[in-house]
């Protein structure tokens, strides 16, 4: 496509994909009053960014309500960093608190932002690292769609017989296992900080295990096959296609109805794909969700454009030879 | 010759019937798998999660053993062009795969009575109709996968060792589905409620391999 040789366009993408992780890791994390109590009494976490609206300031500090409207009093001690004199009522206000114990209500430790553009929410044991939704989420859903664009190609190359089209599907296949790679690089991380490992042979990192195998396997048939250009290419869109039946299989249904350590896994409700059909995710968080899948999506196709000009120049100078 | 799938079907089992290749490999190679066992475990309590998943390796390999050779000895002896003229693509594809069937289904059943034999204290199945219905349509999966890949690279280079390579990946949503039905089959007595997920996953997979395999059949096999 003509759109990916543009510097204009390469420049803007790569401007909005840098924005986007800024904005990725710059807004804060909101939660709620609940939220800060639960964790504190489970011991998992002290303190909890909370977000809540400004009420009335007193003397010991603020009465605040928070995103689900429940009242909270916000004392100031001797751990706290500023104060509430300069806020007006209404202002939002991202602030940490330590629930405190005993007189079961909240101790400031610092006022986090003023007025927030945005808040993503507070995920229950996986806090600032939730973060990782905007990137590992997209890689993967970008990497399911890099394989379906592939064998859609190789489906278009058996009915045209078409070499061009042999060349995308390629091209298509080999930036879907580079997006698997990022999905598992990342998610490796991610676990390695939430789950104690970096790999835990949880159902869904079986299941991207045996999605590079696939590939791997895809690449490796073209070497070993000792046919005509055309039969070749036929043989590896037909595995190609045999191999996509499997990937459903692998990505949606058995780690849905196996035990998992991923959400949605063995019956329970997943955040965005589940049984009631509704979306649970804060709305915030799901739209920045999308605007990644996009900009990846975009990564996605250039990355292919780029491998299918250097398979046609293969091809090209194969020819002249 | 006849002209249909029955044709091409009564041909391979005459040429089994002559060199009992096919049969005797995969009795041989059960046979060794069950004596490693044996021998590396000796006195072991074996929990049904490591038996579901013994036996379902000895099936997958064995499967890789016998019927590799579907269309590779056709390639090897030189009679694939003369296959190719006699009999329209689609009654290859369904009589090798019925073929395939019947050894796959021949493999599973001696695995079984080899296992009831060998591991009469561990191998205690609780629920016979799932461990039956699943064994049968894992068996379908297995044939029908491996029958288009084998006729995929009947003329590749190092084919032994590519079959496996090509068919694990593509078969592992089937092998995680039969492991986890064996395994409950084998743990508890009424074992549909637990094991339903995986019989639904199983007749779907089936269905869209024997379905996907006819459609692209042609496209391989034709010059």
């Amino acid at each position: 496509m003509r759109l990916f040789r543009s510097n204009i366009f390469l420049w803007c993408l790569g401007i909005a994909l840098a924005i986007q992780v800024y904005i990725a890791f710059e807004t804060p994390i909101g939660g709620s009053f609940s939220d800060a109590a639960t964790l504190a009494m489970n011991g998992m976490q002290d303190v909890t960014p909370v977000k809540a609206t400004l009420v009335s300031t007193d003397s010991s500090g603020a009465t605040f309500t928070d995103l689900y409207g429940q009242p909270g009093h916000v004392q100031i001690t001797n751990r706290s960093y500023g104060s509430f004199q300069s806020y007006k009522k209404r202002d939002v206000l991202v602030i940490s608190v330590a629930y405190n114990l005993a007189a079961k209500s909240f101790d400031l430790v610092e006022v986090v932002r003023v007025n927030p553009m945005m808040t993503f929410p507070m995920i229950q044991g996986l806090g600032e690292l939730g973060r990782n939704i905007l990137l590992h989420v997209p890689m993967a859903m970008v990497a399911f769609i890099a394989f379906l664009i592939g064998t859609i190609y190789s489906i278009m190359f058996l009915i045209k017989k078409d070499f061009e089209y042999d060349r995308h599907a390629r091209a298509a296949s080999a930036a879907g296992l580079l997006f698997t790679i990022l999905a598992t690089v990342t998610g490796s991380i991610w676990a390695r900080f939430s789950w104690g490992t970096f790999w835990n042979w949880d159902p869904r990192e079986t299941s991207i295990f045996i999605l590079l195998l696939i590939y791997a396997a895809y690449f490796m048939l073209r070497s070993l096959l000792e046919e005509s250009e055309d039969k070749k290419a036929r043989i590896a869109a037909v595995y190609n296609i045999i191999a996509f039946v499997s990937v459903p299989f692998l990505m949606f249904v058995v780690p849905r109805i196996t035990q998992s350590l991923h959400p949605g896994g063995g019956g329970t409700e997943a955040p965005v794909v589940n049984l009631s059909g509704q979306t649970h995710t804060d709305r915030t968080l799901l739209n920045m969700h999308w605007v990644s899948v996009v900009l990846f999506l975009f990564v996605f196709l250039w990355i292919k454009d780029m491998y299918t000009r250097i398979l046609r120049l293969e091809a090209k100078r194969a020819e002249e030879a | 010759m006849t002209n249909g799938w029955a044709g091409v079907l009564r041909k391979d089992l005459r040429i089994e019937f002559r060199t009992r290749y096919g049969v005797s490999a995969v009795v041989m190679f059960l046979l060794i798998t069950v004596a490693v066992i044996l021998y590396s475990t000796p006195g072991e309590q074996l929990q049904p999660s490591i038996m579901s998943a013994l036996i379902w390796i000895a099936l997958f390999f064995g499967a890789m053993t016998g019927l590799a050779r579907s269309f590779v000895s056709e390639e090897e002896r030189g009679t694939a062009l003369l296959l190719r003229l006699y009999a329209s693509g689609e009654s290859v594809l369904i009589g090798k795969l019925i073929y395939n069937l019947g050894l796959m289904l021949m493999l599973a059943v001696s695995a079984v009575v080899f296992f009831l034999f060998f591991f009469a204290r561990d191998f205690n199945v609780r629920d016979w109709g799932v461990f039956w219905l699943q064994l049968m349509l894992g068996a379908v999966g297995i044939a029908a996968v491996s029958t288009i890949l084998s006729a995929l690279i009947s003329r590749a280079s190092q084919k032994g060792a590519l079959l496996p390579i090509l068919a694990l990946p593509v078969l592992m949503p089937l092998v995680i589905a039969t492991t986890d039905a064996t395994r409950i089959a084998l743990e508890v007595p009424n074992a549909w409620a637990g094991a339903r997920g995986d019989i639904l996953i199983l007749i779907s997979f089936d269905v869209a391999m024997i379905l996907v395999s006819y459609v692209l059949f042609d496209v391989i096999w034709k010059d």
